[in-house]
C-alpha cells in the first residue's frame, strides 16, 4: 500500500428519493449527509474536509456544488467538487485522507431527474466538432458497446439475460420496492425491451477517516480502502476497441497491485459492477480478471456471480435496480462498504472480508475505477 | 486557410421542485401578498428567504416569522449592459434587509430614474428604507414584488 | 518556515513540489485551435518545461469550471488524449472561478497521499466561443430564490463593492488605481490578455458596465490553457530536477446565499472575503507563515474586477481590512513596491476561467523560481496565490516557496 495513511469507510447513506416533490434537491443532499454522518456517528464539527461528485448538466445547475455547499456542511469547510464521476469524488477523499492532512472527508453526490430529457442532456457531452450531430447518448453508446460483444461472443444474448434476471432477483431482496423500473419499449438495438432501467433521483453519503480518528473514537464498523484503481479510456467511440475495457484492466492493476490480489475469485467475498447494461457486467467480469470471455457462458449459467455462487456480484441488484445516472459509481463503493461492514441489511452477505467495487461511467464505461475494500487493516498480502 | 466553426445552442427544460418549503413562502407571495422568513431555533436568526435548514448551524429551521413589508438597503447595484437573456438596461436590483429578518432578500428596486448612474446610486445608498410594494397579478415568484424608496 | 509538512494526523510527509509549467499567450479567440487542441497546447510547454515523457506522467488532474463555458458538456472526456491520461489516473476539478487552483490541490493530493510520484494538471477555455459568459454565471444561482433576479458575476461583485464603499470608504478612482496597476504589470507579461497601458481617465472615460463598476474595472473573456507537473521530493531529488514547492494549501467557503451575506451580523459580509482569509490562515499555518506581511515577497491574488482585489489583499493578512485602499495608493503592491500583488496583471487582464486559478499558481511558482521574466519581483522567495469561485463563495489559497 502507497499511502501515508490507510483510509477507512466509517458510514454509509444510499437514499433514493423517489417521493421527490416535498424536498428540492439541497433539501435531499442535506438529508442524505446528516444520514451519513449519523451511520458513521459522528457531527459535522467532525469533518474537515468534503468532496462533492455533482453534474451541471443533469443538474440544470451551472457549478452545481454551489448549491450543494450549505446542505452537505460547506461552509467555513475545506470542500472541493468533481463533475466527471461520483466514484471520483470518493477517491479524492480518500487520497486527502491518505495524505495525513485531514482526519476526516465526507463524500457526497446526487443524481436528480428534473432534465426535461436526460439523455439530451447526456448529447451534450458530445464534442461539437465531429459527433455532436450524431443521435449519440449513453443509452446509444451502450448499445454500440453491445452491438460489438454480441458479434465478438456467440449466444450473448441469452447469457446477458441471465445476467440481468440476476441482478433483478438480487434487487427484489435489496428493495422490496424496486427504485428503478425497466425502461419500457425496444431501448436500442441490441438491447432489447426491458434490459435497461429508468433513471430516478438518489443521493449518496460516505464518511472516510484515519486509524488514528477510528481508534480514537472506538469505531468498529469499518470498511478499509486496501486498494484503488482509476484510468480513463480516449475521448472518441472510434478510437476505442470497444469490445474490450484497457482502462478498468489497468484500475484493476492497480488496485490488485496496492490491496496484493492475486486470484480475485479466491480472495473477493462480493463485488458490485455499474451493470448499466449487463453487457457492460460482463464486460468487467474479464476486466476484473474473475471471468475471461469464453467463460462468461459457463460461468453465468452455473451462478458463480449469483447470491448463492462462489463470489456474489451485485447483491444490491445494482443499477437495474436503482439508477439514479450520476451517483451509480459511487453508490457501488457505498454497497461494498456496508457489505464489509456488516450494514447492508436484508442483502447483507455472511462473513464478507474483502470487497470489490467497479465503477464505470461515460460513453460505453469511458471512466472506470475498481476499489478493494476489507475488513482489516493493511494489504492483504 | 478558410477557419470555419459550428454554431450550437443547448437547449434543455428543467423542472426543479421547489420543496415544500419554497412552495408555502410563494403560496403566501401569490395568494396574500405577504412575505414570510423561517426562523433557525439553535441560532435565533430569522432566514429570509425561508431555508428548510440553516447552513450555519446545519439544523432544520423550526417556525414561520412574518417579514417587512418595510426594511433597510444592504446593497445594490444599477446595470447599463445589455446582457444576453438578461432584461434591458438600465435597472437596478440588490438585496434588503426587512423588518423581522435576520438575512437579506434580493429584488428589483423600482421608480428610481438611473440616468444619471452617480444620483441614482446616492438615492438606493446602503442603509435606506424602502418598502416592499406586490404586483396585482402575482404567479407566486420573487419577480411579483420589489422595492421602492420610503 | 518548514521544510517538510507536519499533517493534521502527526504524520510527517515529504513534500511536493512543482517541476513544469505552461500556459497560453491568452487573447480574446483562438479560432485556429478547437479546445482539444488549446489544452494541448498547454501541456505540451509544460512537459517540455519538466523535461518529462508522458510515460512518466501517472495521473492527470483536468481543470475545468462550468462545461456550458465551452459548450461541451463533461468536456473533460474530449480532453483525455491533449492531456496524454489514454489507461492511466484522470478527474476533472469543477470549483467555478477557484478550479484551477483546486486543480493543482487536487494533484497535490495525489503525491501527498502517496499514490503517485508524478502528476500533470491541465486545462483550458475559450470563454470568448459561449456568446456571453454572463448568460452561462446566470445559472449558478438556485433556480427556487435567486436565479430569476438579473445576477451574474459582474452584478453580484459590484454589489461587495457597494458594501465595501459603505464599510471602508472605497472610491471609484481607488478601484481605477488597481486596473491602471495590474494593465501596467500585464504589459511586461508577454502571456497576459490585455496588454494595454491604461491611465485613471481612461478608467473613468469607459461605460458603465453595473454601477460603480465600468468596462475597464471587469476582466476581459480569454481562451487559452494551463498546465503544470507536479512531483513528490523523492522522484525529484532521484532525478536531479529544479523545483518550487507548495508548502502550505487550504480551501474554505462561505454561505451560497447573497443575502446571507449581509443583514444582521453575518459570519461573511459580501463586501469581505472572509473565506479567504480563513483559507489563507489554513495554508499559512501549514507553512508556518506567522507574519505574512513580512514573510510573504510576491502574490498572485484572483480578482476579476477592480475592486476585489482590496478585500483579496486585506484577506491575505497584508493589513487591516480597508488598508489596502492608502497601501495601494502609496505604490507598496505595484512591482518595485514593498510587496507586489499581482505582478502578471491578474485575473483583471487575463480571464480563461477554467485555467484562471491554475495561472495564479503558476505565476508565483515562476516568480520564487526566478523565472518570472520581465515583470520578475527582485529577490523573491515565499509566494502566495488565491483562486475564488461560485458566487464569491470558494475559495482555494496555496504557499509557494523557492
Amino acid at each position: 500500500m502507497p499511502y501515508n495513511v490507510q483510509p477507512g469507510v466509517i458510514g454509509c447513506a444510499i437514499r433514493p428519493a423517489i417521493a421527490d416533490r416535498d424536498r428540492s434537491l439541497e433539501e435531499v443532499i442535506y438529508d442524505t449527509t446528516q444520514q451519513g454522518l449519523a451511520d458513521a456517528g459522528i457531527a459535522i464539527d467532525d469533518i474537515d474536509g468534503i468532496i462533492v461528485g455533482c453534474n451541471d448538466q443533469l443538474d440544470g445547475r451551472a457549478i452545481s456544488v454551489m448549491m450543494a455547499s450549505g446542505a452537505v456542511g460547506g461552509v467555513d469547510r475545506d470542500i472541493l467538487s468533481t463533475p466527471s464521476g461520483s466514484e471520483h469524488a470518493f477517491i479524492l477523499g480518500a487520497l486527502r485522507v491518505a495524505s495525513g492532512q485531514f482526519r476526516t472527508q465526507l463524500v457526497v453526490a446526487w443524481s436528480p431527474t428534473e432534465a426535461g430529457s436526460i439523455p439530451e442532456a447526456e448529447r451534450l457531452a458530445t464534442d461539437p466538432y465531429f459527433h455532436r450531430r450524431l443521435p449519440l447518448d449513453e443509452l446509444s453508446a451502450n448499445a454500440l458497446q453491445a452491438a460489438v460483444l454480441e458479434h465478438a461472443v456467440q449466444g450473448l444474448r441469452d447469457v446477458a439475460a441471465t445476467v440481468l434476471e440476476k441482478n433483478r432477483r438480487h434487487g427484489a431482496l435489496a428493495y422490496p420496492d424496486p427504485p428503478s423500473r425497466p425502461a419500457p419499449g425496444v431501448a436500442r438495438w441490441p438491447l432489447a425491451a426491458g434490459t435497461t432501467t429508468r433513471p430516478v433521483t438518489g443521493c449518496v453519503a460516505l464518511v472516510l477517516a484515519t486509524a488514528d480518528f477510528i481508534a480514537e473514537r472506538g469505531i468498529v464498523d469499518v470498511a478499509w480502502i486496501r486498494g484503488m484503481g482509476w484510468a480513463t479510456e480516449p475521448s472518441f467511440l472510434g478510437d476505442r476497441d470497444l469490445g474490450t475495457a484497457p482502462a478498468l484492466r489497468a484500475a484493476a492493476q492497480q488496485a490488485y497491485a496496492e490491496a496484493g490480489i492475486t486470484d480475485p475469485i479466491a480472495q473477493l467475498d462480493v463485488v458490485e459492477i455499474t451493470d448499466a447494461t449487463p453487457y457492460a457486467e460482463l464486460l468487467a467480469y474479464e476486466a476484473l480478471g474473475l471471468c475471461a470471455r469464453q467463460d462468461w457462458a459457463a460461468r453465468v449459467g452455473d451462478g458463480t456471480f449469483t447470491r448463492e455462487g462462489r463470489l456474489p456480484v451485485n447483491l444490491s441488484g445494482g443499477v437495474q435496480t436503482f439508477n439514479p445516472v450520476f451517483c451509480t459509481g459511487l453508490i457501488r463503493v457505498a454497497e461494498i462498504a456496508d457489505q464489509v461492514r456488516g450494514h447492508a441489511g436484508a442483502h447483507q452477505h455472511k462473513n464478507v472480508r474483502n470487497g470489490l467495487a467497479q465503477a464505470g461511467s461515460g460513453f460505453a464505461m469511458q471512466y472506470q475505477a475498481a476499489i478493494v475494500l476489507g475488513r482489516e487493516q493493511g494489504a492483504l498480502a | 486557410m478558410e477557419l470555419m466553426s459550428r454554431q450550437e445552442t443547448w437547449n434543455i427544460t428543467y423542472t426543479h421542485a421547489l420543496g415544500e418549503t419554497a412552495s408555502w413562502f410563494y403560496g403566501q407571495i401569490r395568494d396574500n401578498a405577504k412575505l414570510y422568513g423561517r426562523r433557525c431555533a439553535q441560532s435565533g436568526r430569522v432566514l429570509v428567504p425561508p431555508r428548510s435548514f440553516s447552513d450555519q448551524t446545519l439544523q432544520p429551521t423550526t417556525e414561520w416569522v412574518e417579514v417587512g413589508p418595510g426594511g433597510r438597503i444592504e446593497t445594490f447595484t444599477i446595470v447599463y449592459e445589455q446582457f444576453q437573456n438578461l432584461p434591458d438596461p438600465p435597472y437596478a436590483f440588490g438585496y434588503v434587509l426587512l423588518d423581522g429578518a435576520d438575512t437579506a432578500l434580493g429584488g428589483y428596486f423600482k421608480g428610481v430614474d438611473l440616468t444619471d448612474p452617480a444620483k441614482a446610486a446616492e438615492k438606493l445608498k446602503i442603509g435606506t428604507r424602502i418598502v416592499t410594494r406586490f404586483a396585482e397579478q402575482r404567479t407566486g415568484d420573487v419577480l411579483d414584488f420589489w422595492y421602492e424608496v420610503a | 518556515m518548514s521544510t517538510a509538512g507536519t499533517s493534521a494526523a502527526g504524520v510527517s510527509s515529504e513534500r511536493v513540489g512543482i517541476i513544469g509549467i505552461g500556459q497560453s499567450q491568452f487573447t480574446a479567440r483562438r479560432d485556429d485551435a478547437s479546445y482539444p487542441d488549446l489544452v494541448r497546447e498547454a501541456v505540451v510547454l509544460a512537459m517540455n518545461d519538466a523535461d518529462l515523457l508522458f510515460d512518466d506522467i501517472q495521473a492527470v488532474v483536468y481543470s475545468l469550471s462550468p462545461d456550458a463555458m465551452v459548450g461541451i458538456g463533461n468536456a473533460e472526456r474530449l480532453g483525455v488524449d491533449a492531456v496524454g491520461a489514454r489507461n492511466k489516473r484522470f478527474l476533472r476539478i469543477n470549483t467555478g472561478g477557484a478550479t484551477g487552483i483546486s486543480s493543482v490541490a487536487a494533484a497535490y493530493y495525489h503525491v501527498a497521499s502517496g499514490a503517485c510520484e508524478v502528476v500533470l494538471t491541465a486545462g483550458a477555455d475559450k470563454v470568448g466561443e459561449c456568446g456571453d459568459s454572463q448568460t452561462v454565471l446566470n445559472k449558478i444561482w438556485d433556480p427556487t430564490y435567486e436565479r430569476q433576479l438579473p445576477l451574474g458575476t459582474i452584478n453580484m461583485l459590484a454589489m461587495s463593492a457597494v458594501r465595501y464603499m459603505n464599510f471602508y470608504g472605497l472610491t471609484e478612482e481607488d478601484m481605477a488605481r488597481v486596473t491602471v496597476k495590474n494593465r501596467w504589470h500585464a504589459s511586461l507579461n508577454p502571456n497576459a490578455h490585455l496588454r494595454r497601458v491604461v491611465t485613471i481617465d481612461d478608467v473613468f472615460a469607459s461605460r458603465y458596465i453595473a454601477w460603480p463598476m465600468k468596462l475597464l474595472d471587469c476582466c476581459p473573456q480569454s481562451s487559452g490553457g494551463g498546465a503544470m507537473v507536479l512531483a513528490s521530493e523523492r522522484f525529484i531529488r532521484e532525478r536531479n530536477l529544479d523545483a518550487v514547492w507548495i508548502t502550505g494549501l487550504a480551501h474554505c467557503s462561505e454561505t451560497y446565499w447573497l443575502g446571507d451575506r449581509m443583514g444582521n451580523n453575518p459570519t461573511a459580509d459580501h463586501a469581505d472575503a472572509f473565506a479567504l482569509g480563513r483559507s489563507f490562515q489554513r495554508a499559512y499555518k501549514m507553512a508556518g507563515i506567522t507574519d505574512p506581511g513580512s514573510q510573504v515577497h510576491v502574490a498572485e491574488l484572483y480578482a476579476p474586477f477592480s475592486n476585489t482585489e482590496y478585500h483579496a489583499i486585506d484577506a491575505a493578512g497584508f493589513c487591516k481590512p480597508g488598508e489596502s485602499i492608502a497601501l495601494l495608493r502609496e505604490g507598496q503592491f505595484e512591482l518595485g513596491g514593498r510587496l507586489p500583488v499581482n505582478p502578471s496583471g491578474g485575473t483583471l487582464c487575463t480571464n480563461a476561467i477554467a485555467v484562471t486559478g491554475m495561472i495564479r499558481v503558476a505565476e508565483v511558482a515562476l516568480q520564487v523560481w526566478g523565472r518570472a521574466g520581465a515583470h520578475q519581483v527582485k529577490g523573491a522567495r515565499v509566494g502566495i496565490a488565491s483562486g475564488n469561485g461560485g458566487d464569491h463563495q470558494f475559495f482555494g489559497t496555496m504557499v509557494i516557496e523557492a
